[in-house]
């Protein structure tokens, strides 16, 4: 129970169907002062839900799993310039694991969470579904959940609307029915990212280059940079002759030089191909060759059509189309329509068989 | 619900609850007033600073009423700022609203000195004497702590402090009602106490002053409280705590046989049942014990505990109720793993030997 709308429909959805539910806050984040004030006004917002619901509101510390198991993970990949995604180990190794751990030895069968996706027992194998509303699917941010984790877990409001949410926790008085989504990594928040990381890297600046060499400009490093960003170069367009605005399309980790094309639809930005390491097969074994499989290479992605080449637990990929701003670190996840197959983290991309 | 938390609060005397309401009733005018229902008024708070007074062995004009214990300290640690001589002598031990008020001096010049305890949360008295200097302003150590209830030789220091004219101030809250508390007999110049913790409202408390020259008012106003607090004064609340201070001297032999015969009671019993669980503070405070269970994290022994509706306490939990390694067991030196093993029960003169053995019996449901 975060505070949110979310987990607190969640929550109401199971009383109503007779489930005997109890309510977790966890405490993921060691904030400082300015910012420990969110955290006691989610823990309010939470216990008037609670409180409503009549059922218990307990408190748990996973701040330390957090760090060692998700952040230190997180700042390693952004120092060599890596675009992790928090959210996704957060899942597999704090709300599925430590937490499903806590939640189990508090005496609990199962955890629910508020997380737009759902789960269905075909047989006793579990499959991992997208949300029926299409906006809000995290079935992305869940692609590393194993068999287990999800024959634990109890999506509530995976088959609603948000709006319908909404509407839900107003009607049954919830202060937090209006309160806006939370954007972003979750220990970051509203800040600046760039700001946030550069509490814990010093600045190391380098060349921006054009892809001929030619350097443009100048970085404050790599780890602050992303594939595809465009805002934030420090570089006005219409440098030579005007071709749109300036993109980055690749790192050059080794001599700390950020990359950069003009123009949106230049081809340096899109590739066809692109490997991916660790992959985390939901059902346990990977899809049968020949289906229509669709991948997507960041949550708000398009789905796209592909073919996978396998390697042992590395897998090749090719796109029918070429995919923007590919970026190593972040996680390619897998569809059979609607059913979520799994996920692993990009490496390497190319335009053609790369592996 | 089975309720052994009586070091957080108690619950209000019946007595007490009914004197309030009458006094709410029939008793509005301001204090302050002059025509015959505020002079009533005005009585009625005599009449409880006469009874705390009493049951702690001072005169009635060294009682000062304010919202509660943490005010009390307050008031006194905040006089430091006004004066030449701005050091401090606190225990390891003392309650936050000593601690971390004296955080918050540190821009004021006041320099703190905190003074180790034993493993039973005894103070080191010959370290807290020689921390003495020159400029030390005030010492504070509190009467009984609060978490795991270890007494402090508070008359036995201040007879061998050799340097005259050191104010001493101890913070009694948890003590009322549970041990004899004469303030001449200890020798303090100040002490605190807060009504809530004695049967008595929430939101009331007193200050003892011993000598009120060179002492200010620390929330400024009116001339209430011969000008040492001002606002309009909570006469229920203060009604209700001299009565609730009256009853717990006056039923104080009772009180402590009682709950000296149902912590004899728990702790044979856990031995017996759980032999690992470790007493920590064994001169304690009646009824307030300090229980490690190692092996079992206390946040899920106290999320079992009260599903069964039994209330019990582990540390203080912050805003958002994540509780966190307690600085009095690691003053006493419990490692993290076992400080956040440790339950705090503390007994209260209507719980029954029959509560003590459900209790015991639900602990051992959860522990084996």
């Amino acid at each position: 129970m975060s505070g949110g709308v979310d987990s607190a429909i969640a929550a109401s959805i199971l009383v109503e169907q007779g489930y005997n539910v109890e309510a977790i806050f966890m405490k993921n984040w060691d904030e400082d002062d300015k910012e420990f004030c969110t955290a006691v006004e989610d823990y309010k917002d939470a216990l008037q839900v609670c409180d409503k619901l009549n059922i218990p509101l307990r408190s748990i510390d996973l701040i330390e799993e957090y760090w060692e198991k998700v952040f230190k993970i997180f700042l390693d990949e952004c120092k060599i310039g890596r675009t992790p995604n928090p959210d996704i180990l957060c899942n597999k190794e704090i709300k599925f694991k430590a937490f499903l751990d806590y939640a189990k030895a508090f005496g609990a069968d199962q955890i629910a969470t508020g997380h737009y996706s759902m789960i269905s027992n075909q047989n006793g194998s579990f499959q991992l579904k997208r949300g029926q509303d299409e906006n809000k699917d995290q079935s992305y941010f869940l692609c590393r959940l194993n068999q287990y984790q999800l024959s634990k877990s109890i999506f509530p409001i995976g088959d609603l609307d948000k709006n319908f949410v909404r509407e839900k926790a107003e009607k049954l008085g919830f202060m937090n029915h209006n309160k806006k989504d939370s954007t972003g990594i979750c220990f970051i928040g509203e800040r600046n990212f760039k700001n946030f990381l550069k509490k814990f890297f010093s600045i190391q600046p380098g060349e921006i280059i054009k892809n001929n060499g030619q350097v443009i400009g100048e970085h404050q490093g790599l780890m602050y940079y992303t594939y595809g960003q465009r805002q934030g170069l420090g570089i006005g367009g219409g440098y030579s002759d005007y071709e749109g605005p300036w993109y980055v399309s690749d790192k050059i980790i080794e001599e700390n030089k950020l990359v950069v094309v003009q123009g949106k639809n230049n081809s340096e930005l899109y590739h066809t191909h692109l490997t991916a390491s660790n992959m985390n097969w939901i059902a346990g074994y990977p899809p049968e060759k020949n289906k229509n499989i669709t991948a997507k290479i960041r949550y708000r992605s398009k789905d796209a059509l592909c073919k996978i080449n396998y390697r042992s637990n590395d897998i090749l990929v090719e796109f029918e189309t070429p995919q923007f701003a590919v970026a190593p670190g972040q996680s390619i996840v897998f569809y059979d329509q609607d059913i979520c197959l799994g996920g692993g983290f990009i490496e390497n991309r190319g335009n053609k068989n790369i592996l | 619900m089975i309720y052994f938390d009586h070091s957080s609060t108690t619950p209000i005397h019946s007595e007490v609850s009914k004197r309030m309401y009458e006094i709410n009733q029939d008793h509005f005018a301001n204090p302050s007033s002059v025509y015959e229902s505020g002079r009533k008024a005005k009585s009625l708070i005599e009449h409880a600073r006469f009874q705390i007074a009493e049951a702690v062995g001072a005169k009635s004009s060294q009682i000062y009423f304010c919202s509660g214990g943490t005010e009390a300290n307050n008031q006194v640690l905040w006089s430091l700022i006004n004066q030449k001589n701005k050091h401090i002598i606190i225990s390891a031990i003392e309650h936050p609203a000593i601690s971390k008020v004296l955080e918050r001096l540190k821009v004021f010049g006041v320099e703190s000195t905190l003074v180790p305890v034993d493993k039973q949360g005894v103070i080191n008295t010959s370290i807290l004497l020689d921390s003495i200097r020159d400029d030390t302003g005030l010492i504070s150590i509190m009467l009984a702590n609060n978490e795991i209830g270890s007494l402090q030789p508070i008359r036995k220091i201040i007879k061998q402090i050799n340097k005259p004219n050191v104010p001493f101030h101890t913070d009694a809250v948890q003590s009322i009602g549970k041990m004899s508390v004469d303030v001449y007999e200890l020798g303090i110049d100040y002490m605190s106490l807060s009504a809530h913790k004695f049967y008595g409202p929430k939101g009331v408390g007193a200050l003892f002053v011993k000598n009120r020259d060179k002492f200010s008012s620390f929330i400024v106003g009116g001339n209430q409280e011969n000008g040492l607090r001002g606002g309009t004064e909570n006469i229920a609340g203060i009604v209700g705590m001299g009565l609730a201070a009256e009853l717990a001297v006056k039923n104080q032999e009772k009180c402590i046989a009682k709950l000296n015969l149902l912590e004899k009671h728990f702790l044979s019993n856990i031995r017996q049942s759980f032999p690992l669980a470790k007493h920590n503070a064994k001169n304690n405070l009646p009824g307030l014990l300090s229980i490690s269970f190692p092996g079992y994290k206390s946040d899920i022994l106290m999320a079992k505990l009260d599903r069964l509706n039994f209330a019990v306490s582990n540390g203080s939990a912050c805003n958002a109720g994540i509780i966190k390694p307690s600085k009095v067991l690691k003053a006493i030196g419990l490692e993290d793993e076992i400080n956040l093993s440790t339950l705090r029960i503390s007994f209260g003169k209507d719980n029954t030997i029959e509560e003590v053995d459900q209790f015991i019996k639900t602990l051992n449901d959860i522990l084996n």
